[in-house]
């Protein structure tokens, strides 16, 4: 069909083969104005087929009463019972607490201590590359390992991490860093923030490498310090970047309750007990689905609101 | 051995060749029968008790296929809630007692009550056994193996001390004061304060005199003398300081690790750590078994099982067959061997193995005074998201007992609502 | 003044190299502890009185391991999830990020809002959900699957770091190829993606690590006959009664061995971006 065309129009004359390449078609699509919704289809239909519906239930479920071991009365409608409840639940509120005193410090230490290494290892000193292999390590490992480990090294009883204190003097004699309360949520912060800081290294690291050098050339001449060169051309070339790490950080820390179901499952007496593990404890040994979902619906509510107002502030979308 | 290999690899070999040439899968011709079976062994010593059993169950009956499915047992109930409301279940699963009350309300589990009675090897099993898995009359699962409840002390110690072994919470509560040794780094109880903690505040609380749910299924805890309990339980790190420091965050691997290392003189748990312990500390001279002391209203030591139930109505019958298998003597010993367990069998428990062996006593004589956990829907779920908090929030001394003890009756009156 | 500049610099390398040495201690420390731990007989590893280095080295911590975990067929699982997830992350989100990247459309920033919606919903309540869609696909137990679930929640992940990269890139490279006459999707792919290849490559070594170590989804959308992956097995050797400290530190050591080889491989390719200059623009 497409041949008898070609052959029909005469003037330009055109192979067969150009009509029917799929590069050239391709690129004449990408002269259209749909252009830019037709490289976001294949992302965003492979998305919704998946996470649509998923998501969808866990709003339902936040509505309905669902709960696996009481068969009877499940799938019923009850409106904001489970969001009322909420509103009166103590742990909930103390989980909501912890969960921010949890993120924040995870958030900050991961950041400050990240752009730091990723600044440092910019310099491309002699050594710089294996130092930024070790330094980026922890990031491999799995949580399982990681918090594992970490549970053995400060283990009150065969914990290396005493033995050395002790041995410098900081410590009198082996402490029992997740049995007390004023010590449990540090210590969790610690582990979480040695595991994942690599994560903005990395990523600061290869932002920097896009960082024109001329632009520090230009701040030398005009006599601007090594803070000022950071506040004004580092920090804002890289604010996408930055902006996508912390929002993409600050998700991982609301959701997952990998780690802290290793080190503390939220003890000693809910000292670090934080929304996700509240969740999880209600849908997988209360079997209270429809209490989980609206917690579920809370943390996604506050995330979205945290998200919007961030990129809102860090200007991520201006040109 | 070489009988089975002459049987098996013909048939193997011939139907894999016929398989082969009318591209058959090899189990249409040799009519066996697919089964996968869930369960929650880890270690290594579970692992190769379940192959023996797997191996003689394989030379037994050909027939049927067992494809072991292991899940670790904190996702457990994840997994298989999933494969309940996802429409997916196994043919047979490995339900611990604690357990069966959720699962059986939420529809996972099949009657099996006639297919029990019909067993000629039901006459082996004392009634009690079933007793956690039966709900109305109809009983839903075989006991695979039992964990007694049970306590571990320092034999050299309390020898050294001129102590016996304790029999009452007071001998218990003395024994842990005067084998405490600050100096030493010596405390005489390993309390289990961390994740798995929770069983043994309620069986305080039970030994104190009050049950958690009365016959008529109320809430039966008694505001006093849940307090009591709690006050002599906590107490004995707040106010004897015959505890570890760290109890709050001990849990399984803590607390035997302090007894292995002779932190602590006595510890609670039941059979199923009794080769770990015997890996690092000689039997019968540096430690000793004992069974769970009588509290000051009765005594309260568990008996729990971890049942096998049949998930799925497609195969059954090859399904059956399988939960069957575990109460043959020779699975059930074979499987003792490589993991301690205690068999469910009265008849294999009666083996030489077990009953020759003096450390096993303490759990001998607790199969007779032993009791099943309190089991109700949600009843796992209160003791550790209510009860275990809030024992560890008098340890760490946030609470007071009577606050947990306020914390611990209003939540059950939640989870029973 | 050259010699201020000069001084300021040196200054500045002796407090780089001081962080980078701090931090690389600490890093490295307790992966060093594990290792030593992976070689030690329990007894060392349990013990009244620390035991630094081994009394007795031991491989058997391996060697167990190796026997109890069948980890080839788990590792070959995991790789074969790992590359199809990078795969499909790589093929749908470049073009999406780049499209995130380079138009101003209606709709811009509640779309990029909806891609990061999709990981807002915490996990634990999405599986049971989730395991129902992939068996309706016919995609349970399969590394196809699980490659599809984690892209769902990494595509997100992906498409938000390496809009980064290519906001980065300069707009004028691009203008001047359009006014050469080659299409958008010509500039696109001969302009921007290479100079942006070191996000790139920095995007997929994450998207890679979250799923060669992702542990939830693998156990609930897998069975240990079909296409279950490497950390579901180290989970299931902490065993419920025992202490197996020297094989978790062994399965510890073996798990980030691969993924250090890649990241090895892939530091050799980012250098060479920057030494050829392709990045300065």
């Amino acid at each position: 069909m497409s041949r008898g065309r070609a052959m029909a129009a005469l003037p330009p004359p055109r192979s067969t083969w150009d009509a029917i390449n799929p590069l050239r078609m391709l690129g004449e699509l990408s002269e259209t104005r749909y252009w830019m919704y037709l490289l976001l289809l294949p992302s965003a239909l492979l998305i919704t087929a998946i996470v649509l519906f998923p998501t969808v239930y866990g709003f339902q479920l936040s509505f309905t009463e669902m709960r696996l071991n009481r068969p009877a009365g499940n799938g019923a409608f009850v409106g904001l019972k489970h969001y009322q409840r909420m509103l009166a639940d103590p742990i909930f509120w103390l989980s909501l607490r912890n969960t921010a005193v949890w993120v924040t410090f995870s958030i900050v230490i991961e950041f400050v201590v990240g752009l730091v290494a990723a600044l440092a290892l910019n310099r491309n000193l002699p050594g710089g590359k294996i130092l930024a292999v070790l330094i980026l390590v922890p990031y491999f490992l799995p949580n399982v390992v990681a918090g594992n480990m970490w549970a053995l090294m400060l283990d009150s009883r065969v914990g290396v991490v005493n033995d050395i204190l002790v041995n410098i003097g900081l410590l009198d004699s082996y402490k029992a860093w997740f049995a007390d309360p004023n010590t449990a949520m540090a210590t969790a912060i610690f582990v979480e923030a040695w595991h994942s800081f690599p994560f903005f290294t990395l990523l600061i690291m290869a932002g920097l490498k896009g960082i024109p050098a001329d632009l520090y050339k230009a701040a030398d001449i005009d006599g601007a310090g090594a803070f000022a060169q950071l506040r004004l051309i580092t920090l804002p070339m890289l604010r996408t970047i930055i902006a996508a790490a912390v929002i993409l950080r600050v998700i991982g820390l609301v959701n997952s309750p990998d780690l802290l179901l290793i080190l503390t499952q939220g003890g000693p007496g809910r000292s670090t007990q934080v929304l996700s593990l509240y969740a999880f404890q209600n849908a997988y040994s209360d079997f209270n689905f429809g209490y989980a979902g609206a917690l579920s619906v809370v943390m996604f509510v506050l995330l979205m609101l945290f998200a919007w107002a961030y990129i809102r502030l860090s200007k991520v979308n201006q040109d | 051995m070489t009988a089975k290999f002459d049987r098996r690899s013909v048939l193997k070999l011939g139907g894999g060749m016929l398989a082969a040439s009318a591209l058959l899968p090899h189990q249409a011709f040799a009519q066996q029968t697919a089964i996968n079976y869930w369960h929650t062994f880890t270690s290594q010593s579970e692992a190769a008790g379940l192959q023996a059993v797997l191996d003689l169950f394989k030379a037994a009956h050909p027939d049927v296929a067992v494809t072991p499915e292991n899940i670790p047992n904190p996702e457990f109930m994840a997994k298989i809630t999933a494969a309940v409301v996802g429409g997916s279940r196994p043919n047979v699963t490995m339900v611990a007692s604690e357990r069966f009350e959720d699962l059986l309300a939420m529809g996972a589990l099949s009657d099996m009550t006639d297919r029990i009675a019909g067993w000629e090897r039901r006459a082996d099993f004392d009634d009690k056994r079933f007793a956690s898995i039966t709900k109305d009359g109809k009983t839903y699962g075989v006991p695979g193996f039992t964990f007694v409840d049970w306590g571990y002390y320092r034999k050299d110690w309390f020898d050294e001390a001129g102590l016996a072994a304790p029999t009452t919470y007071d001998e218990f509560r003395d024994a842990a004061i005067k084998l405490t040794d600050a100096s030493k780094g010596r405390f005489g109880f390993g309390l289990r304060g961390g994740p798995g903690g929770q069983n043994f505040v309620v069986n305080v609380i039970e030994a104190f005199g009050s049950p958690v749910k009365k016959e008529d299924g109320s809430i039966g805890l008694d505001r006093d003398i849940v307090i009591k309990a709690l006050d002599w339980y906590a107490g004995l790190l707040v106010k004897d300081k015959a505890v570890p420091p760290s109890a709050a965050n001990d849990g399984f691997q803590q607390v035997i690790s302090g007894f292995q290392t002779g932190q602590t003189a006595m510890i609670w748990h039941h059979t199923g750590s009794y080769q770990d312990i015997a890996s690092k500390l000689k039997p019968g001279v540096e430690f000793g078994t004992f069974a769970m002391p009588a509290g000051p209203a009765t005594r309260v030591a568990r008996l729990a099982y971890a049942y096998n139930c049949i998930t799925n109505d497609e195969n059954a019958d090859a399904a059956w067959e399988w939960i069957k298998f575990w109460g043959e003597p020779d699975a059930a010993v074979a499987f003792l061997e490589k993991t301690g367990y205690m068999p469910a069998s009265t008849v294999a428990a009666q083996d030489e193995r077990i009953v020759g062996n003096p450390m096993y006593k303490a759990a001998a004589d607790t199969l007779g005074f032993g009791i099943p956990q309190p089991s109700f829907p949600g009843a796992a779920g209160w003791a550790q998201n209510t009860v275990l908090p809030a024992l560890q929030q008098i340890l760490i001394g946030q609470a007071t007992p009577d606050q947990a003890a306020d914390q611990i009756i209003e939540g059950l009156a939640a989870a029973i609502a | 003044m050259a010699q201020t500049r000069t001084g300021s610099n040196l200054i500045w390398n002796i407090v780089s190299y001081a962080v980078l040495i701090v931090l690389a201690l600490l890093s490295i420390g307790p992966l060093l502890w594990m290792l030593l731990t992976s070689f030690k007989v329990d007894d060392d590893i349990v013990t009244r009185t620390m035991v630094y280095f081994p009394t007795r080295f031991t491989l058997e911590n391996y060697i167990k391991l190796w026997n109890q975990s069948g980890y080839p067929v788990l590792v070959i699982n995991s790789l074969v999830t790992t590359t199809l997830t990078v795969a499909i992350c790589l093929f749908t989100g470049t073009i999406a990020s780049y499209a995130f990247s380079r138009f101003n459309f209606p709709g811009r920033t509640p779309l990029m809002l909806g891609y990061l919606v999709v990981r807002m919903f915490p996990a634990v309540l999405m599986i049971i959900p989730l395991f129902i869609v992939m068996r309706n696909l016919g995609l349970f137990d399969t590394s196809l699957g699980l490659a599809v679930a984690y892209t769902s929640f990494l595509l997100p992940l992906f498409v938000w770091m390496l809009k980064g990269f290519f906001d980065a890139a300069p707009k004028e490279l691009e203008s001047a190829a359009r006014i050469d006459g080659s299409t958008r999707i010509g500039a696109m792919f001969r302009i921007v993606i290479p100079i942006a290849r070191n996000g790139l490559v920095a995007t997929c070594v994450f998207v890679a690590i979250a799923a060669w170590n992702e542990y939830l989804f693998a156990l609930m959308l897998t069975s240990s006959t079909g296409s279950r992956t490497w950390p579901v097995g180290l989970q299931l050797m902490v065993g419920e009664f025992q202490l197996p400290w020297g094989m978790l530190a062994a399965g510890g050591i073996i798990s980030i061995l691969p993924v250090i080889v890649l990241f090895a491989l892939v530091q050799r390719v980012m250098v060479a971006g920057i030494t050829a200059g392709a990045v300065k623009g």
